[in-house]
């Protein structure tokens, strides 16, 4: 008994030493640890094998077939075309083949100058019947949907996504490094932060692996993405750790219920049908959270962007840009159709309207460039005036009204060492912090930009580089980048027109915000008091962030790879195979 | 499909973006981050503006000031107090750059690791004060205000500085509320952030340009009748000193003779010496600028230059740079410029040591070396060598007239010629009155103290 406590008071004594050791090794062993975990995780994303689906077969009279890979196929005599048929009498866009959740197709006319032909009959609009002959400018073909039989045959051929063993090891490898985080911040920190610290960490690595069982059990393998996301959460949590402990359980709870929006968000999707359902609603919603802000709204800094709730400070603009990328999502029978362009215009308009009123200059940014991924995506050679002028007045009026709380950040931009200690002070602190960090950082709670306004959201960039180096800063910005490019590449495999400007909208939300916040906070852009995704301390920010990455995963096509896609080859035979 | 989907490159505009920011960021941090970390407000450096980390010592090794914890000054009172415009104080309102400056070496800072150190290892910078003499200079200052100043003109160490008034930063006086002025321009360092009128110090400039430019003013004699005058304006005397030399009249520091004097300097070669003798420029060291002195003639009449020669007029000088042209003169036309940090070291390693850098060759080693014989005169016939035991003092004394009802400050320059005490000093005494009478007992103590430390050395 007594050598035990001469041990114990020799391990006391020596504190100081084994932490010092400790945060020694740590500041070289996490970056060395998230360089492995995410490279498993990137090469995935960024190079796996593009393997179409195959949906239909259209046979033409002339014997040559074409794959259908797509549930919306555009047939029509331009190059980009997804059935290119270079024949004069056919229109440059003539025809739209669209798939439907039950196997189904249809075949819509897309405004063409000679119109389509069913089985001889003209239609602007047709379901389409086993053998039913389509003639699309004089050309006869028959659409020939791939059977279950062989819908099955494609899954089993196509490379699955991701492999259970690897995703585990990278779980262990993350809940390791949540461990070590854990560890280091109890070493330095105070007795009565110890709760939040371990709730804080330990809560991450519980949704974690609750989120990959559940995955296991519907037989979804792709767990890249969660990881990354969960990588920058944990991030996240050190810096709030260090800035602000008791905050910890705070944003658990806030990725909690990101995690469950990520649910419904993916759930809605997963069937085309129901998510244009959802696109009405979310619509609504997107106008609703706006005008509830602008009536019941608390202004902070300067920008009226914040909801009081039962003691909970919500930013509802957040949960309205989630709403804004349903609202922008269209499949490709729509997308031909000039009314549809017009009224998402509209809308966009009305959204711009309000934001101008609540001179919140980041979130106007961020529904601007979102707004410009899909007018980019959305238009043909029609609207693309419209949308030109429609951005022009969207900057404009954010321009003016907004100006007297702009034009301050603006005037300091790249002249902040001139006013070190007052518009310069928060980018000239966190710039300092950052160098003061070096590549691999000063250690757990060693960072002293805490003391400055808003450290852990619009600074998060830098607190995260004082205290765990550059190297981890610059993994952040590479996570969200692997992010982005991911839902580049997985586009062309989408399913429907809708996922992929979910995607790319999403990935350019994501993207906008992390150029606002990182760029924003080391001075080669203004600073405009953007959460950077999934790391800032911020409750609406985390949520809307979770609620992103599904509209990324709805877009992801590889085998087996997201709960947000129907499996292939579970159709149900409503006929028997002949 | 293929459409929208091929349209979905346009992201990587924004990725690119983000990924050129970055880039430009990382370019911007590998070139510029060593300036970043010490720049104004750096938080893991400075509190405020001054250092905020690692140690200071003064030239023996006793802890001057504290920072790896909180900011612990030196132990003593009086030596807190003296130390305190050369260390900071706590809120930051005494600007104290010298340290600072070496805030880079004391924390050892490279772009690899940053500011982090195994245990958040501390740096030492070592001053080339003494804060025994710092002690004995404050306390013979007592409360008046002034600076005292004295360095060592062959290597350039500052062993003493002090200014007054000063308080104790472990238990701050209430200075605002105060209604005296006994506070006046108390977060000031006045050895290198103040001037003052010279008065007859100055004669030594006049002195030294005669020398440089009037042939045979060595043997030239003027009268001295109490009174030299310019139609109404006029020059005077307290007495009548009779038939002055050059030599006599800087030892009875005679006004008449220096108005004839300066008539014989004229004023373009007035306007030359002073600037080859930088007497008016800032000295520049550890960070730190001192203030620029002032001697303008340009539309001076007649009275007004010879006024100017006798250090009135609108002569102003720095104490540091006034200190360090005393050096030049004792070190035959030229000196080693002054510093204040010797040593900067992290653990074991030493990241900075000072060097001794020399002034340029202001006068002539002829002019200096007569300089130093006709000040050496003045100690002797004036001032008292008894005052100055075992050591070969020289000096000028000055009482500068402020105007007004102002009692005159008493001001006090000069040099040890010996050796193994190469030392230049200055003392100004505000509203201290005659000149000698008021410096001499303050210098007397600190010079001996001086002369303990280099012994004990």
């Amino acid at each position: 008994m007594e050598q035990f406590s001469e041990a114990l008071q020799w391990f006391a004594q020596a504190k100081d030493t084994y932490i010092n050791v400790y945060i020694g090794i740590l500041r070289y062993l996490i970056p060395a640890l998230s360089v492995l975990l995410l490279w498993r995780c990137f090469k995935p994303l960024l190079w796996f094998k593009r393997e179409p689906e195959i949906w239909a077969w259209l046979y033409l009279n002339d014997g040559t077939k074409y794959a259908i890979t797509h549930w919306e196929n555009v047939i029509g005599r331009h190059k980009s075309s997804d059935v290119c048929i270079d024949f004069p009498t056919v229109s440059r866009n003539h025809a739209v083949l669209t798939r439907y959740d039950d196997g189904s197709w249809t075949i819509t006319d897309a405004n063409s100058k000679s119109g389509i032909l069913v089985n001889g009959k003209p239609v602007s609009i047709c379901a389409l019947e086993a053998e039913d002959v389509i003639t699309v400018g004089g050309i006869d073909m028959t659409l020939m949907p791939i059977t279950a039989r062989q819908e099955q045959l494609m899954s089993q051929l196509r490379t699955k996504a991701g492999n259970g063993f690897d995703t585990v090891a990278n779980m262990l490898l993350l809940t390791l490094m949540q461990c070590l985080l854990c560890l280091a911040f109890m070493l330095g920190g105070k007795i009565e932060h110890f709760p939040y610290i371990l709730m804080g960490f330990g809560g991450i690595a519980i949704c974690q692996w609750l989120l990959l069982i559940f995955y296991a059990l519907i037989r979804r393998s792709a767990f890249e993405l969660e990881t990354v996301a969960f990588f920058l959460s944990t991030l996240g949590m050190a810096v709030i750790t260090t800035i602000a402990p008791t905050e910890t359980v705070k944003q658990l709870i806030a990725l909690g219920i990101g995690l469950l929006t990520f649910m419904l968000v993916g759930w809605s999707l997963r069937d085309l049908e129901r998510a244009k359902k959802f696109r009405y609603l979310a619509t609504a919603m997107g106008i609703g959270f706006l005008v509830i802000t602008l009536l019941f709204g608390q202004e902070y800094h300067g920008a009226k962007n914040w909801l009081l709730i039962g003691g909970f400070t919500i930013q509802p603009s957040e949960l309205s840009k989630l709403c804004f990328v349903y609202a922008g999502a269209s499949t490709m029978d729509r997308l031909m159709n000039k009314r549809n362009l017009i009224l998402f215009i509209g809308y966009s308009v009305v959204i711009c309207g309000f934001l101008a009123l609540m001179n919140d200059f980041g979130t106007a940014l961020i529904f601007f460039v979102a707004f410009l991924v899909i007018a980019y995506l959305r238009s043909g050679s029609v609207g693309t005036i419209g949308l030109a002028c429609t951005s022009l007045g969207f900057a404009g009026v954010i321009a003016i009204k907004i100006a007297p709380h702009a034009l301050r950040r603006f005037a300091i931009w790249r002249h902040i060492w001139e006013d070190p200690y007052d518009l310069g002070f928060q980018q000239t602190r966190a710039i300092m912090c950052i160098a003061s960090g070096g590549l691999f950082g000063l250690g757990a709670g060693r960072g002293r930009l805490k003391n400055v306004f808003a450290a852990d959201s619009d600074l998060a960039f830098a607190s995260l580089s004082e205290e765990w180096g550059l190297v981890m800063g610059v993994l952040a910005v590479f996570c969200i980048v692997a992010i982005a490019v991911f839902a580049i590449r997985t586009a062309v495999l989408a399913r429907s027109s809708f996922y992929i400007i979910g995607a790319c909208t999403a990935a350019g939300i994501m993207l906008t915000q992390a150029i606002l916040n990182c760029l924003g906070t080391v001075d080669v852009l203004p600073l405009t008091g953007v959460t950077f995704p999934f790391l800032s301390n911020g409750g609406s920010s985390m949520i809307c962030a979770w609620g992103l990455l599904a509209f990324i995963k709805a877009a992801d096509t590889r085998q087996n790879a997201s709960f947000a896609v129907r499996l292939t080859g579970n159709r149900k035979e409503e006929r028997p195979d002949e | 499909m293929n459409r929208v989907s091929r349209r979905a490159s346009a992201v990587f505009l924004l990725i690119a973006i983000l990924v050129g920011g970055l880039g430009f960021f990382l370019y911007e941090y590998f070139t510029l981050a060593d300036q970043w970390v010490v720049s104004a407000g750096s938080p893991h450096i400075y509190n405020s503006t001054n250092i905020g980390c690692g140690q200071v010592v003064d030239r023996s090794g006793l802890m001057l000031l504290d920072l790896t914890a909180t900011r612990v000054y030196a132990e003593n009172e009086t030596v807190r107090k003296a130390t305190l415009h050369w260390l900071g104080d706590r809120e930051g309102r005494i600007s104290a750059p010298a340290v600072s400056t070496y805030a880079k070496e004391m924390t050892g800072y490279d772009m690899v690791n940053g500011l982090y150190s195994y245990g958040n290892a501390a740096g030492q910078a070592v001053l080339t004060l003494s804060s025994e003499i710092q002690k004995t200079a404050l306390e013979a200052l007592g409360d008046r205000k002034g600076t005292i100043g004295v360095y060592n003109y062959k290597t350039g160490e500052i062993l003493c500085a002090v200014t007054s008034p000063v308080y104790d930063p472990d238990q701050v006086p209430d200075i605002e509320g105060d209604t005296t002025d006994r506070y006046e321009g108390i977060y000031l360092n006045r050895f290198t952030q103040s001037t003052y009128v010279p008065g007859s110090i100055f004669k030594a400039v006049t002195t030294a340009a005669a020398l440089e430019c009037v042939p045979d003013i060595q043997e030239m004699t003027f009268k001295c009748s109490g009174v030299y005058a310019y139609g109404k304006d006029k020059v005077t005397c307290a007495t009548a000193h009779g038939k002055q030399s050059l030599k006599t009249a800087m030892a009875n520091s005679c006004n008449c003779a220096y108005a004839q004097i300066v008539e014989k300097i004229g004023k373009e070669n007035m306007i030359r010496y002073v600037e080859q003798f930088q007497v008016m420029e800032s000295v520049k060291f550890d960070g730190i600028t001192t203030a620029q002195g002032n001697y303008d003639v340009t539309n001076a009449a007649a009275v007004q230059l010879a006024w100017s020669g006798i250090g009135q007029h609108t002569d102003l000088v720095n104490p540091c740079r006034f200190m360090t042209f005393m050096g030049a003169i004792a070190g035959g036309g030229k000196a080693a410029e002054p510093y204040v940090v010797s040593q900067v070291s992290l653990e074991e390693e030493i990241t900075y040591t000072a060097e001794t850098t020399e002034t340029l060759r202001i006068m002539s080693a002829e002019t200096a070396e007569i300089l130093q014989t006709y000040m050496r005169n003045n100690v002797q016939t004036v001032y008292g060598t008894g005052n100055f035991p075992g050591l070969t003092v020289c000096a000028k004394s000055g009482t500068s007239q402020l105007g007004g009802d102002e009692k005159d400050n008493a001001m006090f320059a000069g040099f040890v010629t010996d050796e193994q005490y190469p030392l230049a000093f200055i003392v100004v005494v505000e509203h201290g009155g005659f000149g000698s009478s008021t410096c001499v007992p303050i210098l007397s103590k600190v010079l001996a103290s001086c002369k303990a430390v280099l012994d004990a050395a």
